[in-house]
């Protein structure tokens, strides 16, 4: 574990009366840095709170936001449930899928994108609606998608699933 | 227990009154009743998962589960009912649903809990309409387990076994929902002692062992109820034989001894009885190789070269502590009342007392400990289940565990640490009884804190490895003091052969008889022997069910006894290292193949019956001891009978009386533990032999199911003596002593102490008695292999 | 046009509320300094008993009653805000959050102190990245102020809040998955009893309040109990935040005074239908609903009279389905909702939910049969009422009202080999 990350967790820790609480942060945390949750992350997150790598892996795979392996650049998470298909969600996704060529749970060939289709993310009045690396786009067709696209791959690079 | 709340309630019609807290399925057993449980186990905390023990509450709208629903009064329960019968075979027809039609190859069916619950409870048919969904099958899950996910029901216990009771928290639940997974760590290893009891607790096929996969079905086989002598825990157990084989071994629950679990070193060590390297008939030295030869030809030879040795007062016997009780008996009786001699020593290993004279604790008294305390002992590697006790009396009830010893372990629960050299713990211990039975001040800061843990604590458990003479001295009278202050204390001895407190307490030892009586004239222990066998004063030597060449002490030592002793005759179940020096070796049965009594380190007797026949030309150690004793012309002396070499033990015991403080096993001068300063300059390093479970010269060595599991050999190094010898993790080093040296690849860390080097001990591959003296002590100095040599897997 | 008055959503989309300056200049934080004046821990509990307030989580438990059941052991006491909204066709949460941060922060102080918490913890669920940034810079302003932190407004009263972010599971939405995911563990619920009000947080008295209900418990302790128990019926009183979604012109967050009917919900606060469409179905509390029809138009949205149509207030997720929507491909989506969800626990919820989304996903596709339909008629016999916690419970409802009163249609997609309606989902206006 780098002395960084050890402080990092060390600060996590600290809020808490269990350590144990820090896992689930600090696993966010080095996912923001590696842009997933690496092997050495969850042995360093065991060393942290004191739990073996096995119970780290068995914490960590429960929750879909935390990912084992590399997902891309982009993670691209369209809402499925009952509002947005109400709202058209379904076309959404058959679009995106086309454009981008990949299916749920894929990351392209190039490693740029990643596909998910998601569960409700409490949006429901202004569906169908999706997520990029966590940020909440509304509203989004096949007719708007393309900019949106294009505004994603102007702006600078950041982390896929920032941690605070 | 009179001032427990009782409860009255009604179960099917049926009034019973159970304790207040009950669980609804446990007050259903009394009755009888045995309402359907996947997830429930008695020994684990109820977690309400599978849903098929649904029952019928009186007063609520929904049926309630039983495993952890607690008893109340007047409560009205039907664990039968048309609505108990719809629940039961919905949760059966969902676990059926996606769950492969195995039965055919799998290991569980005839004792499988949901073949039997959907015979009684589920529905015939499946209503699946679509091709079921699969998961990975057979997968290995590391030495000893198979893992087949399609038939897992997610019960958990698997994971609830490795989370509660052996702590140890590698097999755990993977992703979620319906992709729910049993796995480890990066699909690593389940490389858990204890791995062995999920195949049994598992209630489908889901985990079987690879030792008795597709061996034979559960209506084949025999069962023989037995009791382990892997280490002196005895755990109870099972042996299940198939036409004349043995298939497996199962629980048997003791809950003072075992609590219903076995480690896998017990579990799985029988195979070896199969294998090409066991003895199925004597041999005999010809022309200087060992030579198959009958059983006639063996007992004469023997017979006539002991008859002499023992007419002249130079014949010695090494052994017992691998025998029955009945056997020991059988073998001090071979030397007392045939040979007439009183050499005879069950020690081939470093333990000196496998008994505390004094205080002698229960293994029950570990659960209800709040300080337990561990002298050199490694309990996790030389009494597995003993550990578990440990285990759960840290996790559970929150007991201190002090380790006190030269190195720290790797035990399963946190422990306090102190570092204390070899040889001097006994200053230790009399400096605690000083402080807590007089007040004085202990010295060294860590001693203080000891003395402050041993005055807060109310049941306190001492466990060592009965090697250091003198610190069970000064434990005996430390555990006085606590008596004296009020407390509950007592001490355990592991370590060593299964049965070594049987032997010694049948007589296998120079200076007591049966009963720890007292003879008036001691003969020779088992170091005393070997010199004179070194020295020429000894000319023949039985060595029966022991290894020394490998674990005594001093390896030189033995080695060069049994080249130099004239006439050499082991008697044991592989051509161990000490058997190859031999001059007869007699096929001696297994556990398996004969029937008696084992003495477990408590003291406690427990019988074992016979589970499959010897080959023939293997023999019962008492019938090998009877057969020479006839050709001795000593017939009437000793019986092969096991009743009546028990009949007899039992009248010498009540003869003797045995009571604490018992009388102490002779020691040699040679045994006295060496107080060592360590070198400050490093050149020289003190060598302390480390137990592990797998490791070993004799019968499991040669088991195919413990294969996988031996460990290598290792010498481990504090990471600053490793700096200063210029060393790495895995470098190959060679350790020399005065009297031999051995080469392994070391381990980097902070488990060693500085200035000395911890060695695997009982790897014949790299004896490390050969660089020990006959106190288990010794120095070495450290060179390591030029760096193109690369440590072997 | 409705005309309550909204009472936490007021200033919504008006001004910042989640400055501290513009929430405190609208009176904000007022109501706390009242009670740290002149309240006892008791009198605030004993306000919001008497208010009859129900939690606005989902499960309407009373509030007070709830509070009530921590006991007097000395043990320290731990307030959790369930901010993990995940009920499908609900929002509520989110906004409140993301908005107005600092009312919710009031409540949550008020509500620990009532209680006697020193520490309270929001859980925000991992989606609301942007929302616990909101209220991670709001904690800080209110810490700044001495609303939160050290002897609150110079009383003996201290209190922490710790935000803590999920990591993408539904379940966690329940309070002991909740409190098992704040321990460090997977969001797995845990068997009740014990219940968190006596081994809850680390084994501790702990409470878990919805965001919403929290907020509500500053109005109610500075406008009293009276105010709010008057508001709608007796015995599920006060207003409650609807999201309204579907097939509706306005969809939105609506403050209603709880009694109204759903004709007033849909055609008042939300719009009406789109224009040429007739009502099919509306689920009026999320997900784990059942569904309600055009003969349900006019019941009252409270907890008793949706309980006694055999539905539920639940979250107050009101999701709107008109004539062109499919009720097997609703059905589809919500099972496969509850497939993905289920923590895997139990065997009813982890089997039968993946065989009920499996068959319901062959009948949309047009690969059902007739024994897929008799199934499903029946199994709610066995998934439902026999699981640990509420999930499994929740997969059949909707699907079970769907398919009494439209067996047609399920028909319909066996013998046509799919969807006659020829499945269409209209985008929104």
């Amino acid at each position: 574990m780098t002395p960084e990350r050890l402080a990092r967790g060390q600060e996590l820790v600290a809020r808490y009366p269990k350590p144990q609480s820090a896992l689930v942060p600090f696993l966010q945390y080095c996912q923001e840095q590696d842009g997933y949750v690496t092997a050495q992350a969850m042995r360093d997150a065991a060393e942290l709170v004191g739990i073996t790598p096995g119970e780290v892996e068995s914490i960590a795979s429960f929750y879909t936001l935390l990912f084992k392996e590399p997902v891309g650049k982009h993670i691209i998470q369209v809402c499925r449930t009952l509002s947005c298909m109400l709202g058209g969600a379904e076309d959404l996704q058959s679009y995106i899928k086309r454009k981008l060529g990949i299916g749920h749970l894929e990351t392209s060939a190039d490693g740029q994108y990643y596909y998910e289709e998601v569960e409700c993310l409490a949006a429901c009045d202004r569906a169908p609606c999706l997520q990029h690396n966590l940020e909440y786009h509304y509203d989004v067709t096949p007719a708007n998608f393309d900019q949106l696209l294009e505004s994603w791959q102007a702006a600078p690079p950041q982390p896929v699933m920032p941690a605070e | 227990m009179s001032d427990v709340k009782m409860v009255k309630l009604l179960i099917d019609g049926q009034e019973v009154t159970v304790p207040d807290g009950t669980l609804v399925v446990e007050a259903a057993k009394t009755l009888g009743t045995q309402v359907p449980v996947y997830c429930y186990h008695p020994k684990m905390d109820p977690v309400g998962l599978c849903r098929i023990c649904l029952v019928e509450i009186e007063k609520t709208p929904k049926l309630q589960i039983a495993c952890s629903t607690r008893v109340s009064e007047g409560m009205v329960v039907r664990t039968m009912s048309p609505k108990v019968a719809e629940g039961r075979r919905g949760v059966l027809e969902f676990l059926l649903l996606n769950h492969p039609l195995d039965c055919p190859i799998c290991d569980k069916g005839g004792e499988c809990d949901l073949q039997d619950f959907t015979m009684e409870y589920g529905p015939g048919a499946s209503r699946l309409t679509e091709p079921k969904l699969h998961k990975p099958k057979r997968v290995d899950l590391g030495p000893t387990i198979v893992l087949d996910e399609e038939r897992c029901i997610l019960c958990r216990r698997c994971t609830r076994f490795d989370n509660e009771i052996a702590q140890e928290r590698n097999l755990v639940v993977v992703e979620r929902g319906h992709s729910s997974l049993i796995g480890t760590i990066d699909g690593g290893d389940y490389a858990s002692y204890f791995s062995g009891n999920t195949t049994e607790i598992c209630p489908v096929g889901a985990l079987t062992s690879k030792a008795y996969r597709f061996r034979a079905r559960p209506w084949d086989l025999a069962h023989a109820d037995s009791v382990c002598t892997q280490c002196s825990v005895g755990c109870n157990y099972r042996v299940d034989a198939r036409f004349g084989n043995v298939m497996r071994t199962f629980t048997r629950e003791n809950p003072d001894v075992d609590g219903g679990w076995i480690c896998d070193r017990g579990r799985y060590t029988f195979n070896y009885l199969y294998e090409p390297s066991r003895l199925r008939e004597p041999l005999v030295r010809r022309d200087s190789d060992l030579k198959r030869a009958s059983f006639a030809e063996a007992v004469t030879l023997t017979a006539e070269k002991l008859s002499k040795a023992a007419a002249a007062g130079r014949a010695g016997i090494i052994g017992g502590g691998r025998l029955s009780d009945e056997e020991a008996y059988a073998l001090q009786l071979f030397a007392r009342k045939v040979l007439g001699t009183n050499n005879i020593d069950h020690r081939a290993r470093l333990q000196r007392y496998a008994s505390p004279a004094r205080f002698g604790a229960q293994l029950r008294d570990i659960d209800d400990a709040d300080l337990i305390l561990m002298f050199g002992a490694i309990t996790p590697e030389q009494a597995p289940i003993l550990d578990l006790r440990i285990r759960r009396a840290v996790a559970r009830r929150g007991a201190h565990l002090v380790f006190v010893g030269p190195f720290k372990p790797a035990l399963a629960v946190p422990f306090h640490y102190i570092e204390y050299a070899a040889g001097a713990i006994g200053d230790l211990m009399d400096s605690l009884a000083d402080a807590v039975g007089r007040g004085s001040q202990p010295q060294g800061p860590f001693a203080t804190d000891l003395a402050g843990r041993l005055q807060s604590a109310a049941q306190i458990v001492a466990v060592h490895n009965g090697r250091n003479t003198v610190a069970a001295g000064a434990l005996e009278r430390l555990m006085e003091t606590m008596r004296g202050a009020g407390k509950r204390a007592g001490i355990l001895v592991v370590g060593s052969q299964g049965n070594a407190r049987g032997a010694e307490a049948a007589g296998c030892v120079p200076n007591l008889g049966p009963g720890y009586a007292p003879i008036a004239q001691p003969g020779l222990t088992t170091a005393e022997m070997l010199t004179a066998a070194v020295a020429g004063k000894l000319d023949a030597l039985y060595i029966a069910g022991a290894n020394p060449v490998l674990t005594f002490a001093d390896g030189a030592l033995a080695h060069a006894a049994l080249e130099n002793v004239p006439f050499l005759v082991v008697a044991d179940q592989v051509l161990t290292e000490t058997a190859r020096y031999a001059d007869v070796v007699f096929a001696a049965a297994s556990q398996f193949e004969k029937r008696g009594h084992v003495t477990n380190l408590e003291g406690r007797r427990q019988a074992f019956a016979q589970a499959v026949e010897a080959p023939v030309g293997v023999a019962t150690d008492a019938a090998i001891l009877s057969a020479l004793a006839a050709a001795l012309g000593k017939r009437d002396e000793l019986f092969d009978d096991p009743d009546w070499l028990f009949s007899r033990l039992e009248a010498a015991e009540r003869a003797a009386k045995p009571a604490e403080p018992l009388a102490r096993p002779k020691l040699d001068t040679l045994a006295t533990p060496q107080r060592d300063a360590l070198d400050v300059q490093r050149k020289t390093f003190t060598v302390i032999p480390v137990p592990k479970l797998y490791a070993g010269g004799g019968p499991s060595m040669h088991d195919p199911g413990l294969a996988p599991m031996r460990p290598e050999p290792r010498a481990s190094f504090h990471e600053d003596d490793a700096l200063l010898l210029g060393i790495a993790q895995d470098r190959v080093v060679t350790l020399s002593g005065p009297n031999g040296s051995i080469t392994v690849a070391a381990n980097v860390g902070t488990s060693a102490a500085v200035g000395t080097v911890l060695v695997t001990a009982d790897m014949p591959e790299a004896p490390v008695n050969r660089l020990l003296d006959a106190s288990g002590t010794g120095r070495v100095t450290v060179t390591p292999a030029p760096l193109r040599e690369k440590a072997t897997a | 046009m409705p005309t309550f008055e909204p009472v936490i959503m007021k200033g919504i989309g008006e001004m910042d509320l989640a400055d501290i300056d513009v929430y405190e200049r609208g009176g904000g934080f007022s109501v706390l300094r009242k009670v740290m004046r002149e309240m006892t821990p008791d009198a605030v509990a004993a306000v919001v008993t008497e208010s009859n307030l129900r939690g606005r989580g989902g499960a309407g438990f009373p509030t007070g009653r709830k509070w009530s059941f921590l006991p007097k052991d000395g043990r320290p006491r731990y307030l959790v805000c369930n901010c993990d909204e995940a009920e499908p066709g609900t929002f509520k949460d989110r906004m409140l959050l993301e908005k107005t941060p600092l009312q919710l922060i009031e409540g949550l102080v008020i509500s620990a102190y009532a209680m006697g918490a020193k520490q309270a913890y929001t859980y925000i669920r991992g989606e609301f990245l942007e929302g616990s940034r909101i209220f991670r810079r709001a904690l800080a302003a209110a810490h700044s102020r001495n609303y939160v932190g050290d002897r609150i407004l110079g009383s003996d009263f201290s209190l922490d809040i710790v935000v803590h972010r999920g990591s993408g599971a539904y379940i966690c939405g329940e309070e002991t998955a909740q409190l098992e995911s704040i321990e460090g563990r997977r969001g797995e619920p845990r068997l009740k009893p014990p219940f968190p009000a006596i081994a809850g947080l680390y084994g501790m008295p702990t409470v878990v309040n919805n965001v919403e209900t929290l907020c509500y418990v500053k109005h109610i302790v500075d406008r009293g109990a009276q105010w709010f128990a008057k508001i709608g019926p007796e015995k599920s009183p006060g207003p409650k935040i609807m999201s309204v979604s579907g097939h509706v012109r306005k969809p939105g967050n609506y403050e209603i005074p709880l009694g109204i009917s759903a004709r007033e919900l849909i055609e008042e606060y939300g719009g009406g239908l789109l224009p040429g469409r007739t009502l099919k179905a509306f689920q009026p509390g999320g997900a784990s609903s059942a569904a309600l029809f055009e003969e349900d138009i006019d019941v009252a949205i409270d907890f008793d009279s949706l309980a006694a149509k055999r539905t539920m207030l639940g979250s107050g997720g009101f999701v709107v389905m008109d004539d062109t929507a499919c009720m097997v491909n609703c059905a589809r989506t919500l099972t496969r909702f509850f497939e993905h969800e289920s923590c895997g626990q139990c065997t009813p919820c982890r089997e039968g939910g993946q065989w009920v989304a499996r068959m319901v996903a062959r009948l949309e596709a047009g690969e059902g049969s007739e024994e897929d339909l008799r199934v499903l008629n029946v199994i709610n016999n066995t998934i439902t009422g026999t699981n640990l916690c509420p999930l499994g419970d929740s997969i059949m409802p909707f699907l079970a009202s769907v398919l009494k009163r439209f067996p047609d249609e399920f028909a319909a997609h066996v013998a046509h080999g799919g969807c006659p309606l020829k499945r269409m989902a209209a985008v929104v206006a």
